[in-house]
């Protein structure tokens, strides 16, 4: 849903001036039952929260991969909620709100915890190259030869 | 009834040893470490889990210090999620922070040391 369909009312207590209004546009979503006055959850906030703590768990899978993928479905859904919370502040709850700037913030934590692995494992390839990290003699050589050559 | 069955099919799937036996016998392999040889920065969470479903905390810390803190975000989000805890958000944010400077120094001691291998 777009931003230009939301009615723009931003101050907080003026839902109870048009709940009619709200009653349609809340039905034709399928969000749930805003009748006047009545806060609800933002529809996004939970899944926010718990994609944006699954993409630190999840941090080494599949070379970061699948973090990366969690954090940016949870920035995306995080974008779509907050230009909701901000064309109708009074409508949605404070509590929603705040999990779901959690959860943004651990998404892009995440993200950029995901970048910093990916990027990792391209320098240690490009350093090393396949043959050598396939070796694991070879590379345990490597080792030792740096530490003499430090002492 | 369906407990039993539920109850049967579990005891012939973990061979009768328990549900600690077969993780351990069904870790997922790091595909990081596959590839390169060299350890991931979350090589050795499960190692550290299945430690601490055992009982051995200092195992588990000793594999793989961010476990503790990690569980307890994971808790504490879904307890936080169920009972709206008032600065819930706040607490989730300083444990993902905290997790995260655990997972790097982790690591950067590993480098440091290395134990890589």
């Amino acid at each position: 849903m777009s931003a230009e369909q939301v009615p723009n009312n931003s101050g907080s207590g003026q839902q109870a001036n048009q709940p009619f209004n709200q009653t349609n546009q809340f039905q034709q979503q399928g969000a749930g039952f805003g009748f006047g006055g009545m806060q609800q959850a933002l529809p996004n906030a939970t899944a926010v929260l718990v994609l944006g703590i699954l993409s630190i768990v999840t941090c080494c899978c599949f070379y970061g991969a699948i973090s990366l993928v969690l954090a940016i479905i949870a920035l995306v859904l995080a974008k779509k909620d907050k230009v909701l919370y901000f064309a109708n502040t009074g409508f949605y709850t404070e509590s929603s709100y705040k999990n779901l700037n959690a959860g943004r913030v651990c998404a892009i934590i995440g993200l950029v915890f995901g970048i910093l692995i990916v990027i990792a494992l391209i320098v240690f390839v490009s350093v090393f190259g396949f043959e050598m990290l396939s070796d694991q003699e070879a590379l345990k050589e490597w080792v030792e030869q740096m530490q003499n050559q430090q002492i | 009834m369906k407990g039993l069955l539920t109850v049967t099919a579990f005891i012939l799937f973990t061979e009768g040893r328990g549900f600690i036996y077969w993780l351990e016998k069904h870790l997922w392999a790091c595909p990081f470490k596959n590839l390169t040889g060299i350890d991931c920065p979350g090589c050795g969470l499960q190692r550290s889990f299945v430690a601490l479903l055992k009982g051995d905390v200092l195992v588990s810390i000793k594999l793989y210090p961010p476990t503790l803190v990690l569980l307890a975000l994971v808790l504490f989000t879904l307890m936080h999620l169920k009972f709206e805890f008032k600065s819930g958000a706040l607490i989730i944010k300083a444990l993902y922070i905290c997790a995260t400077a655990i997972i790097i120094i982790n690591y950067i001691y590993k480098v440091y040391y290395q134990q890589l291998f």
